[in-house]
């Protein structure tokens, strides 16, 4: 294609007078500066220069580093966070090691000033080995006891002190029964207990507990104390309903750290019960599961597919230059309205328009062809197409001028019948 | 800078590495080491991009439905080899092929690439950008960049109907009697006295000058010349509709031939016409279901075939387009270039969604023709729309110029017309008998306006448009 093929075709038609079917050739004359074509604001010279318009190094980092201030501050704050926060990790509840909030080492640091041994362990074996008749057992919500737990627990020599909830009470302490629930608050001894008289108040609540016999019951919250006392045969048996007031959090609130020690560390010996650390839980043999029968080198070998997954997005995911939007043209056929209202003529079944609409397309195409002029009346048409057609006059006057069809296969008919009708005007 | 599918084979393989690795730790941290170091002396050895220089040339102009070519000359001013792919973005009607080149520019040489581009729309095409992935020896990374090469084509209308203009050129010989058959001219314009030579029609004799000399003596005649005529184009939202079959397949649209092949040419671009037609009644052919060719599109094919016509008729031609307002217009163009400064001017236009504003189209038509002309409007005989708009204005243009209104009817509602047999059928021939009364109510009320009205199927517009420029002209009502 050559655009002169219109200039051509101009020619052909105006001034030379050939027979204008060159207008289709293939023309050959190059496009000249006089070409009205090239009027229309198209010219430009050839070999129209190009421009980068990727962006350069040095714009990368000016439109950059305003973002990557933020990035840095954020990881700075983060960084400064975790090693302001302390052990790092997640808190382990009234650990004598962890010194979070939650954990307890305040009051092992306090316990040891006293010169009392805290021996902590990690599993109910351990416990029971290290308790001896002059230890203080310390059994503290944090540590998922197990009924097996229980049982080997039960029958250590030397105290026992049970904070929170419901620790397996009728193994561990025979005799003591939970009631309820209260609030930890502030509360009063109100009891005669030496460690709680001395303390005073106390952060505490949690589990309540009906005092067995011969047991002293302290910080009532209602009727029900959430501190009992006992003795079992030669040892005494300690359970708290809450251990909160242990806590680094509240130690140093009201008679809490006095309460703690009191209890804590009435023997020179504290064997502390905590949970295990997270990754040994599983070390026991056939407790195993699936995931530590892997090889390590398999775990390292999906880190790096994840790496050739990234590379492989990159790569498919890189485009080879913009995406080039256009306007595009509104495509709507001419015949929507048309179809538009048949479907209204459909759902409204609506005969009457339908059949006056079918009728007057008859009547516009067929009158003329019978010699009437368009004015004619209803009369003079029934005749004159009955006559032509050789139809009986009535039959086509109710066709073309009776009532609309009582349903749709009368409409069916009707339109059949006109078009018969126009068919024998046509062929006569 | 982009990676390749390398990088991606050379981490899987790395995975093989790391599975065997009696360290598997240490070795994802080798082998990502080994992969970045790859990396990086592959984008440091790769010719750089940004110094490439592209130049344009080619064609300007192409007629919608043919392929235009534009040459692409890469020149590698650096001092590295340039390997790698090239695409040149052009917006999806341009149906530039192929989407991306291989390239390969040794340093301080240069090379051409061509481009084909076969439009699928009117109007002006834009590139967009030239991006170059330049490899690098080891083809695992790649330096990309962009660059504006600016370029503009022109898709002019098709004119398709000027396979008609031989037929009707020797029509119009045979008007101004310059046919070889050697009837006399029809024309009303008086040309010439001859002597009579037999065979002539005895009726133009001219006795007086007959009388003067001793011979006899005939008129001749010819058609008027230096006529005025005045297409005038709505570009309002009745042009926007599609009717018939669109000869060169647009945008989101099959061609017709290759219909049965499957592919779309206009898939990209993104137009659904499937969503439009879905839940017609059955029974009409998929030709009837397809979108077709707006009535614009139609309205140039048959302006186009009366401009020739008419500036071969000695007829002086203008143009304009309007919808809320003047589009564009074309005037005093001469008879050789009038053509191509119409296609020029008709090429970016489509139809606006907005109502036509006929009063102020005729306003500008009083503007600009002071002379008596033929005003050919290319409109659609919508009866709402032209009752509300064009009847009210009418008489102020009627009474100046001789106004035709040509429009294209829509086959898709004869095809309804004619549906029977169910009563789904039936309700869509009334509605479309419907339709069809409207636009002969209109048309009559045009013609006892004094208007001419030609209402022709898409196809046959441009040669009954012509057809009616002919017979005004033998009837010398120009």
């Amino acid at each position: 294609m050559n655009p002169a093929d219109i200039t051509d075709t101009t020619d052909t038609t105006g001034a030379r007078g050939e027979t204008p079917a060159g207008a289709g050739h293939t023309g050959t004359n190059p496009m000249n500066p006089a070409d009205p074509m090239n009027s229309a604001g198209l010219a430009a010279a050839p070999g129209t220069g190009s421009t980068s318009v990727s962006p350069t190094a040095a714009s990368l980092w000016r439109g950059g580093r305003g973002a990557l201030l933020v990035a840095l501050i954020v990881v700075a704050a983060a960084v400064a966070g975790v090693l302001l926060g302390g052990t790092g990790g997640q808190d382990r509840r009234l650990d004598p090691d962890d010194t979070s909030l939650s954990g307890a080492g305040a009051l092992a640091r306090l316990l040891e000033g006293r010169g009392v041994r805290i021996a902590r362990v990690t599993s109910a074996a351990e416990a029971r080995t290290a308790a001896t008749a002059d230890s203080t057992l310390l059994v503290t919500d944090a540590f998922p006891l197990t009924a097996g737990d229980a049982s080997r627990l039960a029958g250590t020599p030397g105290d026992l002190l049970l904070v929170g909830g419901d620790r397996r009470l009728r193994t561990l302490a025979p005799g003591l029964r939970a009631t309820g629930e209260a609030r930890t608050r502030s509360r009063e001894p109100r009891c005669a207990l030496p460690a709680a008289a001395a303390a005073g108040s106390v952060h505490l609540g949690g589990t309540t507990f009906a005092v067995p016999r011969g047991g002293t019951g302290c910080y009532p919250a209602g009727d029900d104390p959430t501190l009992v006392g006992y003795r079992d045969g030669d040892r005494t048996i300690t359970a708290v309903g809450d251990g909160d007031f242990m806590t680094n959090l509240r130690l140093a609130e009201d008679g809490n750290a006095a309460l703690a020690m009191n209890l804590a560390g009435a023997r020179p010996t504290l064997v502390w019960l905590v949970p295990p650390p997270p990754g040994e839980a599983a070390a026991e043999p056939g407790e195993q599961g699936i995931y530590d029968l892997v090889p390590p080198g398999v775990r390292w070998a999906v880190a790096q597919l994840a790496l050739a997954v990234v590379l492989l997005a990159l790569w498919r995911g890189r485009r080879l230059g913009p995406v080039v939007a256009e306007r595009l043209p509104v495509v709507v056929r001419a015949a929507e309205t048309a179809e538009g209202r048949a479907r209204l003529y459909r759902a409204r079944r609506a005969r009457d328009r339908a059949a006056a609409a079918l009728r007057e397309g008859f009547a516009d195409r067929v009158v003329p062809r019978l010699g009437l002029p368009s004015a004619a009346g209803p009369d003079a048409r029934v005749s004159a197409l009955a006559e032509r057609t050789g139809q009986a006059a009535p039959q086509v006057a109710s066709a073309l001028y009776g009532p609309p069809p009582a349903d749709d296969a009368g409409l069916v008919a009707l339109a059949a019948y006109l078009d018969m009708l126009e068919r024998q005007v046509r062929d006569s | 800078m982009a990676l390749t599918g390398r990088a991606a084979l050379l981490a899987l393989l790395g995975t093989l590495v790391v599975l065997f690795a009696p360290r598997p730790g240490p070795a994802v941290a080798g082998v990502a080491l080994l992969l970045a170091a790859l990396v990086a002396v592959d984008l440091l050895l790769a010719g750089g991009v940004r110094p490439l220089r592209f130049t344009r040339s080619g064609d300007r102009l192409v007629r919608l439905g043919e392929t235009a070519t534009v040459d692409l000359i890469v020149e590698n001013p650096g001092r590295r080899r340039v390997r790698g792919l090239l695409r040149d973005a052009w917006p999806p009607s341009a149906g530039a092929a192929p989407r991306r080149f291989a390239l390969d520019v040794p340093a301080g040489e240069r090379r051409r690439l061509t481009l084909t581009l076969t439009p699928v729309r009117r109007g002006d095409r834009e590139a967009a950008a030239v991006t170059v992935r330049s490899l690098g020896p080891l083809g695992i990374a790649a330096r990309q960049g962009s660059h504006r090469v600016p370029w503009s084509v022109r898709v002019l209308p098709p004119f398709l109907s000027r396979k008609h203009l031989p037929a009707k050129l020797t029509r119009l010989r045979e008007l101004e009697g310059a046919h070889p058959s050697m009837v006399r001219g029809q024309g009303t314009e008086f040309d010439s006295l001859r002597e009579y030579v037999p065979g002539d029609d005895v009726r133009s004799i001219d006795w007086r000058a007959t009388a003067r000399r001793s011979d006899v003596v005939v008129r001749t005649w010819r058609p008027e010349r230096d006529r005025r005529v005045l297409i005038v184009l709505d570009t309002g939202r009745t042009s926007a509709g599609r009717v018939g079959t669109a000869p060169v397949p647009l945008a989101g649209q099959e061609d017709r031939s290759s219909a049965g092949r499957g592919a779309g040419l206009g898939g990209p671009s993104g137009v659904l016409p499937g969503g439009l037609s879905g839940g017609l009644p059955g029974g009409r052919g998929g030709a009837g279901t397809a979108p077709g060719w707006p009535r614009l599109d139609w309205s140039m094919d048959a302006a186009l075939l009366l401009a020739a016509l008419a500036a071969r008729a000695g007829d002086r031609v203008d143009f304009m387009a309007h919808d809320r307002s003047v589009r564009a217009w074309v005037s005093g163009a001469g008879r050789t270039e009038l053509l191509s400064s119409l296609v020029n001017a008709m090429a970016p236009i489509e139809a606006e969604l907005v109502e036509a504003d006929a009063a102020d189209m005729v306003a500008a038509v009083l503007a600009r023709a002071r002379r008596r002309c033929l005003v050919v409007l290319l409109t659609d005989l919508n009866a709402a729309s032209l009752e509300e708009g064009l009847l009210p204005v009418l008489p102020q243009l009627s009474s100046r110029h001789l106004v035709l209104l040509a429009a294209a009817s829509d086959p898709q509602v004869a095809a309804m017309a004619a549906g029977r047999g169910t009563p789904e059928l039936v309700y869509d021939a009334a509605a479309a008998e419907r339709q069809s009364a409207d636009r002969r109510r209109i048309t009559a009320r045009l013609r006892r306006q004094g208007v001419e009205v030609v209402d022709a199927a898409p196809e046959q517009l441009a040669p009954a448009l012509a057809d009616a420029y002919l017979a005004l002209k033998a009837a010398g009502r120009l």
